[in-house]
């Protein structure tokens, strides 16, 4: 267990000496949100400054769940990282369990700087639970992206991987209204998407202080089909 | 420790018959070939063979990384699953990844930590010549230098057997000589060092005892000047004018015969009795020069005989 755990603390600490994930799970919803959530409208029947800080930091966790892990597994898978921790003291699933909580750590900061510009710059108020029942959920729902992240890595090559990811992720992310608000058709699609769902659990806390059994359900149940993903990828490859 | 307790003949490396098969497009490919072989304690041995002659696929059986189709691999009596998890093992792999985003130091750490007992990471970092690179970046560094990282990781669980798969391909001469000394103090505190390796001069300096192999099956076995002997590494050369190609043909202990005009030149594996035989039958030659060949010509004379021999085979 303490190898497991040295090389968890490593693993978290370099992702965070990360360019990519610093570009796209920080500074990008960062930027973005200064940009553009200033307005004085509403959206959802709140703030649009609190509904894109809410839909900021969902994309931002759910990209630093996934965006590095998937990469790196297939990348430490081919360069013979993975074969190399085979030939020590380190227990067979500590390499995945070290790539699981680090997806689960580094979705935290996202969420806190987006939910810092909120605070601090914006403007945007809500009592004290509900900014960490906000919180808590995001880095509870971007289990999901874990999953997935586990399931590209363990699937592609390097080079396919990121691609993988962008054309999994992104499409999400837009249909999902994390980007900009949707409407019509493309909602009524987008509303299937854990990503849409995920954001209507906060704006929804911030609106009525209760969540839905749809929002759950919908998250709850992509949840479960990428962790099947992930324990069907990491079998088949552990089979080569 | 299990390395008395469960090995009862002391052996730290048992290959007993193994065999490993790979599909390809064009059919199996028979990579181990029915491999015999036992490592004692303390030895350093060199691992050679051809490309392709299944040097990596015996190495990775050994370490567990696959398993053979047939026969037996065992690692301290145990299999190496055991005997890696008791830190038994240090190893060194010609596709062995390092990680990105983390320095030296925090690369060797680690392995300190996956190891039961290691020894202090400053020392490691001194042996393995990369306390000035300790700062850096892993994934900046030469390759020379990553080879160099892999090494502080290879010799860091203080393990009594120590494998390298090609340790020295990309460092400088320089650095080459400093891993040499470092493997030779491990080898003096009675560690088990195997390596396998292109450079065959290293063999020739470094291994107490060598192993060839070629096309899977063992070949040779024994100490750098047994493989010479046996594959007639001594070249005797001389003047003789006028001797019939058939007299030459008849000497004793004969591998290879080359005649330049009046020059001789003669293969033998045992270069008196060759040169005896011909003073015997009354010539004199002028000139006489007896040559010892290096492991690499053994090595090349061996394997491309057993290849010969092997199309003479197909052939029938």
């Amino acid at each position: 267990m303490n190898a497991t755990l040295t090389l968890t603390k490593l693993d978290v600490l370099r992702v965070l000496r990360n360019g990519r994930y610093l570009i796209f799970a920080i500074a990008m919803p960062a930027a973005l949100y200064l940009i553009i959530g200033k307005q004085n409208t509403q959206a959802d029947g709140v703030d649009f400054k609190a509904y894109y800080m809410l839909a900021m930091a969902t994309y931002g966790a759910f990209a630093g769940a996934l965006m590095n892990n998937s990469i790196r597994i297939a990348t430490e898978r081919k360069s013979g990282w993975t074969r190399q921790l085979r030939l020590t003291s380190l227990p067979g699933w500590g390499y995945v369990f070290a790539k699981v909580v680090t997806s689960l750590a580094t979705t935290i900061p996202s969420v806190l700087v987006v939910f810092g510009i909120g605070a601090f710059l914006n403007h945007v108020e809500m009592p004290a639970w509900k900014w960490v029942a906000n919180a808590v959920i995001l880095w509870l729902v971007s289990m999901t992206f874990v999953s997935l992240a586990v399931a590209i890595g363990y699937r592609f090559d390097p080079e396919t991987a990121q691609p993988a990811v962008m054309l999994t992720f992104f499409p999400m992310a837009i249909l999902g209204g994390l980007w900009f608000p949707l409407g019509g058709t493309l909602e009524k699609i987008g509303k299937w998407f854990p990503t849409y769902q995920a954001h209507k659990l906060g704006t929804d806390i911030l609106a009525t202080g209760k969540i839905s059994a749809t929002s759950i359900g919908v998250v709850a149940a992509w949840g479960v089909l990428f962790a099947l993903l992930a324990v069907a990828s990491y079998r088949s490859a552990k089979e080569q | 420790m299990p390395r008395d307790t469960r090995s009862p003949d002391g052996a730290v490396v048992e290959f007993e018959n193994v065999s490993k098969t790979f599909h390809s497009p064009k059919g199996p490919v028979h990579a181990v070939n029915g491999l015999t072989m036992a490592l004692r304690p303390g030895q350093t041995i060199a691992f050679l063979g051809p490309n392709g002659a299944g040097k990596s696929t015996s190495l990775n059986m050994l370490l567990g990384l696959s398993r053979p189709d047939s026969g037996r691999v065992a690692l301290f009596g145990g299999t190496a699953a055991e005997a890696i998890k008791h830190g038994m093992v240090g190893a060194m792999l010609q596709s062995g990844g390092l990680m990105s985003d983390v320095t030296v130091r925090e690369q060797v750490e680690l392995w300190a930590k996956l190891h039961p007992r290691p020894i202090p990471v400053a020392d490691a970092l001194k042996r393995a010549n990369i306390a000035d690179l300790a700062d850096r970046r892993v994934d900046k560094l030469s390759g020379g230098q990553q080879q160099r990282v892999q090494f502080a990781m290879a010799i860091i669980g203080d393990s009594p057997l120590i494998v390298l798969d090609e340790p020295t391909t990309g460092m400088d001469v320089e650095n080459r000589q400093a891993f040499w000394a470092t493997m030779r103090e491990r080898a003096y505190e009675g560690k088990t060092v195997l390596f396998a390796t292109h450079y065959l001069e290293e063999a020739d300096q470094f291994a107490e005892r060598v192993i060839v192999i070629n096309k899977g099956r063992l070949l040779a076995d024994g100490s750098a000047s047994e493989i010479k002997a046996s594959a007639g590494a001594k070249r005797l050369s001389f003047r003789l004018p006028g001797v019939q190609d058939a007299v030459l043909h008849r000497l004793p202990n004969l591998v290879h015969v080359e005649r330049q005009a009046d020059i001789v030149r003669l293969q033998t594996s045992d270069s008196d009795a060759t040169l005896y035989a011909l003073l015997d039958a009354g010539y004199r030659p002028a000139d006489i020069e007896i040559q010892a060949l290096g492991l690499e010509q053994a090595f090349l004379a061996i394997t491309a005989e057993d290849n010969n021999h092997g199309t003479l085979e197909a052939a029938r």
